[in-house]
């Protein structure tokens, strides 16, 4: 079935569009973004039970953006209503022209060609199976509570297991001159962890779930419960990586956070218009390994990050970035594009209403191979298998990365040894590590259970992915 | 709205409850170069609910809750629909019973902060002007830079007689400099002040830029091995949340950390600093009311306390203090040019560096350091470092030299011996 429309917007949208012409009649652009954003979740730990509106994502609100004399401003605001009309006009009118605004000498306002993109009129809504509303807080805490059981009774050497399910859909009313764009997404995600202690240290190991869609992917959690207990205990018998440069084949989530980390932040274009990002100079050169295609798209695979227009009304795209191994185009926003004279790709994203729009990734993922994960492994005298990536760190103008894994499993003369290693931090230069890839199992698999910052903020919703792939990392 | 909501709880026999209101506004300009490429300002108000049910299963005495939001603008029926969904759902998850935190009412405490009384586009120039008053070479530049100024208040009522409000403040943002050559870097630099401190920031600038020439210098990691390494500045801070989030009531009540008044932290056998942390009250009232003050949480590596939310505290029996994010460490008696005797690896900025509260260890690749090999010093670049505190902390030396951000006060450096370093 299709998620539903909001009724919020649907009330609202004809204030809104009186808002839009009063707007048009006085500035050279105006475009409104409407958000209505709900979500809950979960959680089963055998000291805790929490079930919460998702307060942080969950918000409903507007943004406007104008631009007078070629000069660009916006203002995000949640109140609207009939008589909130000449307050709002006001309120945009004073940052547009930001009269009590004095610029440092020196300093100047950029001034923009107005581009108003294409006419478009749309309505779409994704699938789901199960509507997590429908079935209830009741049935979703009581299959969490049965997987959490499960879990716990695994091993008494674990000091907890938790069991946790999100859900958010949001519907987003996107209005200019020429566009007038309705849509209605579901994402869900879920995820188990163990906790297991020695001392003063506790080590974890989690596992985790997403789908475009509903409460159908309660499903398909809660399998494969002992080695995910069994890894947190291993966990707890790690030892630390001998630092240096090793033969590694990365499962598909740690894949997934390379092109993500490694090479997705470097082709954000509006880091091309600031001159951030050493991408820009490599278009149409080998910057990996003949194995390697990249995409990137909201519409390129079906995951958490899948929409079908982006916050500034451009349709979504399947982006490939990297086509065996050479670099053919960045991503981006709509300005940005403008800027370097590209097409926009359908990659301009708020974190709220209340945020500005950057050029951001959506499902971000490398095309798989032919080769076998067994061949892989059995053709590394010695290195590691790298699992269960936690976090990591762009860096598009240097092309330096830094990701942290939880898991490196030794590999000796072809075989997995039995010892961990942890965690591990990798990095290296970009170029130097996709030009190493001399693998890639077939299947790709897709992870949407991760939030994307672009530094330090804005977070946004995002998947990625890959095959197993074969590399030369250093580890530390 | 507030009274709407009130007014609803009671209707719908809600007798446990804490509403929280938000109302922000904003000012934020986006800088390419020096040209200002985008301005943005916000106004929004929002409101969150927290029901409780108290209620009893399998003998036991429970009390479940959960959050909603109510919009700005919702209708009666739609605030009600919310409230009862909340309502069910508390009824769902059942924690062991607690008593909330009794407050009373008190006059709202304005913030005194520059930002809440002066127009926002007066914070906005003297911080923009920090920025760019030191952008004044062409070898080494501003790339760009983003400033967000917020102020705004904080209501908060419970049904057990808070009714608390506060005005709050905030100058946060980013700015990045470029160096094109020897080779073009770049270095990025967020900051958060509590109020619009221009001359810190321009001493910030001013430094950063410096650094940024330095890594155009740099072109070789270190090479691999265990090194005394200094960390500094924001980095220093990020170390000492360690400890802020293990004497944190909920990480002691689930286990996850066996902090307990009067252990030694660092353990025995200190051979460096031992450790002094205050916690800092920077917001009148915790985010359930409690009044906030400064609290020593860690004397010479001694704890005196556990700090955190009601639930937790009441939990392990302890008095609620409410949850603290900003912390003040005494200055170390070692000037940093002391620290910078011997061999060692001073790493001025890295990627992201981590630190992790459940396992003790810390990391992050370095994107520019100085190496001395006890004579000479080397600017180096790339590469990581990795350990663990639980072993450093025996053997942390903190400078004398001061370092502030809005939620950290204290050394500006401090060097831990044997670090390892995945390097060249």
């Amino acid at each position: 079935m299709k998620v539903q429309e909001s009724v919020f917007i649907r009330q609202k949208k004809p204030l809104l569009l009186k808002l839009r012409d009063r707007l048009l009649a006085e500035f050279e652009y105006a475009s409104i973004l409407a958000v209505d954003c709900k979500g809950r979740s979960y959680s089963v730990s055998g000291r805790n039970v929490s079930v919460s509106e998702d307060t942080r994502s969950g918000s409903r609100g507007f943004v406007v953006r104008v631009a007078k004399d070629g000069r660009y401003a916006e203002y995000s605001f949640n109140a609207l209503s009939e008589g909130d009309l000449d307050k709002v006009a006001e309120d945009i009118r004073a940052v547009a022209e930001a009269s009590n605004l004095t610029l440092p000498e020196g300093l100047r306002e950029n001034v923009y060609e107005i581009h108003p993109g294409e006419e478009t009129v749309f309505v779409g809504s994704t699938e789901l199976d199960v509507d997590p509303e429908a079935l209830g807080d009741e049935a979703i805490l009581s299959r969490l509570t049965e997987i959490k059981d499960k879990g716990r009774a695994i091993s008494d050497q674990i000091l907890d297991f938790t069991a946790r399910f999100t859900w958010q859909k949001y519907s987003k009313l996107f209005l200019s001159r020429e566009k007038d764009m309705e849509q209605n997404v579901l994402w869900a995600t879920g995820g188990i962890s163990v906790m297991a202690k020695k001392g003063q240290e506790i080590k974890s190991h989690g596992h985790s779930y997403s789908k475009l869609g509903g409460a159908e992917l309660l499903d398909e959690m809660g399998e494969d419960l002992e080695s995910h207990v069994q890894v947190a205990i291993d966990l707890l018998q790690s030892q630390r990586m001998v630092p240096g440069e090793y033969e590694c084949v990365c499962d598909p989530a740690t894949t997934g956070m390379i092109v993500h980390e490694a090479f997705g932040h470097g082709v954000e274009m509006d880091m091309f218009v600031k001159n951030r990002a050493q991408a820009a100079e490599y278009i149409g050169e080998y910057v990996a390994s003949p194995l390697v295609t990249m995409h990137d798209g909201a519409c390129s695979a079906q995951q958490t990050a899948t929409y079908f227009f982006d916050d500034e009304g451009t349709m979504a795209h399947d982006t490939i970035i990297i086509d065996k191994g050479v670099l053919k185009t960045g991503i981006s926003d709509f300005q940005s594009a403008r800027i370097l004279g590209t097409e926009p790709t359908g990659n301009g994203r708020r974190e709220s209403f209340r945020r500005k729009a950057y050029t951001r990734m959506t499902n971000t993922w490398f095309e798989g191979g032919t080769d076998s994960v067994e061949d892989m492994i059995g053709s590394i005298k010695y290195g590691f298998l790298l699992q269960d990536p936690s976090s990591g760190m762009e860096d598009p103008k240097n092309w330096g990365i830094q990701c942290m894994v939880s898991i490196a499993r030794e590999i000796k003369d072809g075989k997995l040894t039995g010892r961990i290693f942890s965690p591990c931090v990798l990095t290296g230069y970009v170029p130097d590590l996709l030009k190493s890839v001399s693998a890639m199992s077939p299947t790709v698999q897709l992870s949407g259970s991760g939030m994307c910052g672009k530094g330090w903020k804005e977070w946004v919703k995002v998947s990625d992915g890959g095959p197993y792939m074969k590399a030369k990392i250093r580890l530390g | 709205m507030l009274n709407k909501i009130k007014s609803a709880l009671t209707q719908l026999g809600i007798e446990l409850y804490q509403i929280e209101q938000v109302k922000n506004e904003s000012l934020e300009c986006f800088f390419v170069r020096k040209n200002l490429d985008l301005k943005r300002s916000t106004s929004t108000e929002d409101y969150t609910v927290t029901v409780y049910c108290a209620f009893e299963k399998d003998g036991r005495k429970l009390l479940g809750s959960s959050q909603t939001n109510v919009y700005v603008g919702m209708e009666d029926a739609e605030i009600t629909e919310a409230l009862k969904k909340a309502a069910y759902a508390a009824s769902l998850a059942g924690n062991p019973y607690y008593e909330l935190y009794e407050g009373k009412q008190a006059e709202f405490v304005p913030s005194t902060a520059k930002v809440a009384n002066q127009p926002l586009e007066k914070s906005m120039e003297a911080m923009v002007g920090a920025i760019y008053a030191e952008d004044t070479r062409e070898d080494v530049f501003i790339n760009s830079v983003e400033v967000f100024i917020a102020r705004g208040t904080r209501h908060i009522v419970s049904s057990a007689g808070v009714d608390v409000s506060f005005g709050t403040c905030s100058v946060t943002g980013e700015y990045i400099v470029q160096c094109p050559a020897p080779q073009d870097v770049e270095t990025m630099h967020p900051f958060s002040y509590a109020d619009a401190d221009a001359e810190a920031l321009r001493a910030e600038v001013k430094e950063s830029i410096e650094m940024t020439r330095a890594r155009a210098q740099a072109t070789t990691a270190a090479p691999t091995g265990e090194y005394p390494v200094i960390i500094s500045g924001g980095n220093v801070a990020t170390l000492m949340r360690y400890y802020l989030m293990r004497s944190d009531a909920s990480l002691v009540y689930q286990k996850i950390s066996s902090f307990q008044p009067g252990d030694n932290v660092q353990g025995e056998d200190i051979q460096g600093d031992k450790l002094t942390l205050v916690l800092k009250a920077k917001d009148p009232y915790s985010n359930e009311g409690i009044p906030m003050e400064d609290r020593t949480l860690i004397e010479n590596g001694q704890l005196k306390m556990l700090q955190g939310a009601t639930r937790f505290a009441r939990y392990l029996g302890i008095e609620p203090t409410g949850s603290y994010r900003s912390v003040e460490v005494p200055v170390g008696s070692t000037p940093l040019e002391t620290l910078k005797s011997g061999k060692y690896l001073h790493v001025i900025t890295f990627s992201s560096f981590d630190m992790n509260p459940f396992t003790g260890y810390f990391g992050g690749e370095i994107r520019l350091a100085f190496l001395c090999d006890g004579e000479t010093v080397t600017p180096v670049t790339g590469g990581s470092i990795s350990g663990s505190l639980l072993e450093a902390q025996k053997h942390m030396t903190f400078s004398a030299e001061k370092y502030e951000s809005a939620d950290y006060t204290g050394p500006f450096a401090v060097k831990i011996e044997g670090v390892s370093v995945a390097g060249a």
